[in-house]
């Protein structure tokens, strides 16, 4: 019994030493992430304007109905979001309204610290996403 | 019937029907694009294969096919799914496929048939269409390239709307849908295109990129306009009237509109609204509370008592009119009317005199089924377009033959089989007596329990077609021949619209078209009719209700007069703009000066602004209620978005007033309904929560008269002057509401003043130049417009704009005597 005991143990104190541990120094200290990662959405941007052709798809879509659109002619009589807006407190990163969009328009990068100080910054609005 | 097998479901059904028709009733569902329920079968897109047992090879398209006995049809196999698939995989050669900013995207029939039948590649390769787009219409948006040719454009604007913008141009692949000599479009603007495209090729421009579909909310209710009362479905996002939907299954309009009804919602949500009471103070409007305006206006009208004077609009529903009369009983004042000009006297006195009652006898779908029709006043088709079309499809499915009574031609007179009776300005009635006198003098009355037949007779030897015919320039040929038709025919209907605009002579032109009604067996018979439809959405509900002089009360022009004299102290004008639709300006302007003034209205009208206290009413999609049409239609309004800021229907202003009043209201409009069905004859049994979306017509399809007094009407002396002016409406517009909203606007703009040609050249007038016209000393002016559908010294205006100041002239004339010239 004693013989097992102390087998259990040395496994413990074998991950113990330098360099068998999984948890990495964070921040100091990042993984790398992974290609399919969800993160921070991100609005392509096209020539002289979004990609996004305000389509209504995406808010349509999500499950969480936090994004907004509204959509209107510009001058040269395209269709496009004169509002896009994500509220990332209630955006559930479920990647939905990438699928979504027709036209490749919106992506999720691999940004994930995301914490800030007040609600209203969380809210992402179209300038924003196209930089994020 | 016919009995035939659909996926061995056994079915018996009309001999007339198409495959396609059987199946549906039937609910067996068979997909289909170029097909509509309101237009003939056409048989352009092949979606709609079947197979059939007998006719074994081939496939049949079932939307063209008509059922044969013992026929056996397969609805579904895999061979019949492969090949809806192929006709799916052509149209998708060369659309474009621009579904994400495409405004039919949602519910559109290509997109839907792709998704059903799973297109997901293409074997056929081919270039996209590249076409140029029309995006500059107002109204109308075109994009060809996501046209898939299924004609229903063509056809609607043909078979519905009797004008005919769009036929097929070209040949082959190069085939496409075009106006003539491909220009911009220049209709009537109905938008029937519109509703019938199946994909976006034909939108609402309006309405271009604001939602989608599946963000709306569909409200049913009834178009705020005109008698008519077509039923319009409201798209509602973010408590705003987006669009109007198409929506076929409501009413008795098969989802089609005029101008008005399609694209004039947007005052609704105009920012110009009323949004608090206001009272004048300091000589100045300024807000104020509800209270403490209802608490002023209590005060004011308790004062006056019986001396107050009431004047409605007729586009209150019908619950409202009656606590609006619930009010004048209160206060005990019989001084209660609507429409200015009394020109629904037709209905209350003529009617009633020779029938004993007071709305048109038969309702529109008999129309449609008719062989002959009289239309009275060629302004029929402006007043109640969607009636027009109903005329328009009797011509073309039942070979109708139409004839128009009228001083200028107008639409009615383009449709085929038509036949303009041209007489001078304001000589109607010298037009009906000949038809009367013809068919007695022919032997063609029917003369079963007519009473006055004799004094009739005597009345009408004056008025032999050839004297009437030398006297008003008409001719009598065309007289008898339709007299003869009217007297022929199965089926027949004489149309008369009235309105503002037309308030000469109504109670005559009633009483002479009953007369004709009556010697023709029209009125009553079951099929026929006489129809006189009012000009607002209410004007039938306000007669039922009796909105009009109690027994020592005054008519609205009395109750002016009376005011402009100093005589009546108060004036309360609900949902009316005087100042700008009633006949005589100078005398309303004098009338609403002098008297303690209170306006309810959805804007700061030019009456408003004479007003002491103004109260901010509720527009027609802000409400529920009931209002009846002209054939008698009970139809339900319902609300679709909240009113702006404290602004309140006019049936809870009344509930307000009336507990001011210390009296009890009807708590909704439903137990008001209950309450006037109790009260107005003919509505009695009417329950409210059972009025179902084809409405209820009181009285029954056909009303029968109570009586049948057959009454000697003199004609009038055509005037004799070079220059005569005709008031009347325009098609694009209803009221002067109408002036408020976008879609109208948009497509007639201004004010104008109309000249034959003949008479633009005399006057060197080219349209567009500025004219004056000059009446008893008063000038107008405006932009000219030059036609070809006026005779020679006729000239025409439309009334509902305030800028012209029309009513600085027109004091209710049949026909004016003018001075027109150049500036
Ligand atoms: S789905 Fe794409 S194109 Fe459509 S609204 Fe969303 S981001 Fe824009
Ligand atoms: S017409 Fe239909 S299929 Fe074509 S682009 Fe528009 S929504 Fe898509
Ligand atoms: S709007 Fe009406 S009149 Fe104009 S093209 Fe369309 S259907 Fe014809
Ligand atoms: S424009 Fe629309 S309604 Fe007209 S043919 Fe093309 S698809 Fe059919
Ligand atoms: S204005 Fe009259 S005819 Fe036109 S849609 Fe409205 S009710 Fe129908
Ligand atoms: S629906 Fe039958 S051919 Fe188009």
């Amino acid at each position: 019994m004693f013989k097992e005991f102390a087998k259990g143990l040395s496994i413990t104190l074998k991950h113990l030493l330098p360099g068998h541990s999984t948890t990495v120094e964070y921040p100091k200290q990042r993984l790398e992430i992974a290609p399919r990662f969800r993160g921070l959405h991100r609005l392509v941007p096209a020539q002289d304007r979004e990609k996004c052709v305000a389509c209504y798809l995406c808010p349509t879509v999500c499950p969480a109905k936090c994004i907004t659109v509204e959509s209107e002619e510009n001058e040269k009589g395209e269709k496009y979001p004169r509002v896009y807006e994500i509220d990332l407190l209630r955006c559930i990163f479920c990647g939905y309204c990438v699928e979504a969009c027709p036209v490749e328009a919106i992506e999720m990068t691999s940004a994930y610290e995301l914490a800030n100080f007040k609600r209203g910054d969380f809210m992402y609005d179209k300038a924003r996403l196209l930089k994020s | 019937m016919v009995n035939l097998t659909i996926d061995g479901k056994q079915i018996t059904t009309a001999k007339t029907s198409t495959i396609y028709e059987a199946a549906k009733e039937n609910g067996i569902y068979i997909p289909v694009l170029c097909y509509a329920k309101k237009l003939l079968p056409y048989g352009a897109c092949r979606i709609c294969l079947v197979e059939v047992e007998q006719m074994k090879g081939r496939l049949i398209p079932s939307c063209t096919t008509p059922v044969t006995e013992g026929m056996v049809v397969t609805t579904t196999s895999d061979e019949i799914n492969k090949v809806r698939k192929t006709v799916l995989e052509f149209l998708l050669v060369n659309h474009v496929v621009d579904c994400p900013v495409c405004d039919k995207g949602g519910e559109c029939d290509l997109q839907d048939l792709t998704y059903e039948y799973e297109v997901v590649t293409n074997r056929f390769q081919g270039e996209k269409f590249d076409l140029p787009t029309d995006e500059v219409n107002p109204l109308i948006e075109r994009n060809m390239n996501r046209c898939v040719l299924c004609g229903k454009c063509v056809r609607v604007c043909d078979e519905v709307v009797g004008y005919g913008s769009y036929s097929f141009i070209n040949r082959g692949f190069e085939t496409k849908i075009a106006t003539a000599f491909d220009r911009g479009l220049n209709c009537e603007f109905c938008g029937q295109c519109v509703s019938m495209c199946p994909v976006g090729a034909i939108l609402p421009r309006p309405f271009k990129f604001k939602a989608r579909p599946w963000q709306l909310k569909d409200v049913d209710t009834v178009c705020g306009y005109c008698g008519n009362g077509c039923t319009v479905t409201l798209g509602v996002k973010d408590n705003q009237v987006q669009t109007i939907r198409f929506n076929e299954d409501t009413g008795v309009n098969h989802g089609n509109l005029c101008v008005r009804g399609r694209f004039g919602y947007s005052y609704v949500n105009d920012a110009t609204r009323l949004t608090k009471p206001l009272i004048r103070k300091g000589g100045e409007l300024r807000e104020a509370s509800w209270d403490e305006a209802l608490v002023t206006i209590a005060e004011k009208f308790k004062a006056a008592g019986k001396d107050l004077g009431i004047i409605s609009g007729a586009r209150l529903t019908n619950e409202e009119l009656l606590l609006l009369k619930r009010i004048s009983s209160a206060l005990g004042t019989h001084h209660l009317d609507h429409s200015g000009g009394e020109c629904y006297q037709g209905l209350t006195a003529g009617l009633n005199e020779t029938m004993g009652i007071s709305a048109s006898t038969g309702t529109f779908p008999q129309v449609e089924k008719c062989n002959a029709i009289l239309a009275i006043r060629s302004d029929f088709y402006e007043t109640h377009p969607v009636f027009g079309m109903v005329i328009n499809q009797a011509i073309r499915l039942n070979d109708a033959q139409l004839s128009v009574i009228a001083d200028k031609r107008g639409k009615l007179s383009k449709l085929p089989n038509a036949r303009t009776l041209m007489h001078k300005p304001g000589c109607e009635i010298n037009m009906i007596n000949a038809l009367c006198q013809v068919i007695i003098a022919e032997g063609l009355a029917k003369t079963d329990d007519l009473q006055g037949l004799a004094e009739l007779t005597k009345a009408l030897a004056d008025y032999t077609p050839e004297t009437v015919a030398k006297m008003v320039g008409a001719d009598a040929e065309a007289i008898k021949k339709t007299a003869r038709e009217l007297a022929g025919a199965k089926n027949a209907a004489i149309v008369v619209a009235y309105g503002l605009p037309y308030t000469a002579h109504s109670k005559e032109i009633a009483i002479a078209a009953s007369n004709l009604a009556l010697l023709t067996g029209i009125a009553g018979r079951e099929g026929s009719g006489l129809y006189l439809c009012g000009e607002k959405a209410n004007s039938q509900g306000a007669i039922d209700l009796q909105i009009t002089p109690g027994p020592a009360g005054l008519g609205a022009q009395q109750m002016l007069n009376s005011a402009a004299e100093g005589r009546l102290p108060v004036l309360y004008l609900v949902g009316e703009d005087p100042v700008v639709t009633y006949p005589d300006q100078g005398l309303v302007k004098k009338a609403l000066e002098k008297s303690f003034l209170v306006v309810q209205d959805l804007f700061l009208t030019d009456s408003a602004k004479y007003a002491d206290v103004v109260l901010p009413a509720a527009s027609f999609t802000e409400k529920d209620g009931t209002f009846t049409n002209a054939e008698r239609r009970i139809q339900r309004l319902r609300a679709g978005i909240k009113s702006p800021g404290e602004a309140k229907s006019d049936f809870v202003v009344f509930q307000s007033l009336l507990n001011k009043l210390q009296k009890t209201a009807p708590a909704a409009p439903a137990a008001a309904f209950g309450e006037l069905t109790g009260e107005v004859a003919g509505y009695a049994g009417i329950v409210y929560e059972q009025i179902g979306p084809q409405g209820e017509v009181w009285g029954g399809e056909t009303l029968a008269p109570l009586k049948k007094v057959l009454i000697p009407v003199a004609g009038n002396e055509p005037l004799q002057a070079e220059y005569q002016l005709l008031v009347g409406s325009a098609l694009y517009h209803s009221g002067s509401v109408s002036t408020r909203s976008k879609g109208p606007m948009s497509v007639c703009p201004e004010p104008y003043i109309e000249l034959g040609r003949d008479d633009a050249v005399t006057l060197n007038v080219k349209t567009g130049d500025m004219i004056q016209l000059k009446a008893a000393g008063v000038t107008i002016q405006s932009k000219a417009k030059v036609d070809n559908r006026l005779p020679k010294g006729v000239i025409f205006a439309p009334y509902h704009f305030a800028g012209l100041g029309l009513n600085r002239i027109y004091t209710g004339q049949s026909v004016i005597a003018v001075e027109p010239s150049k500036l």
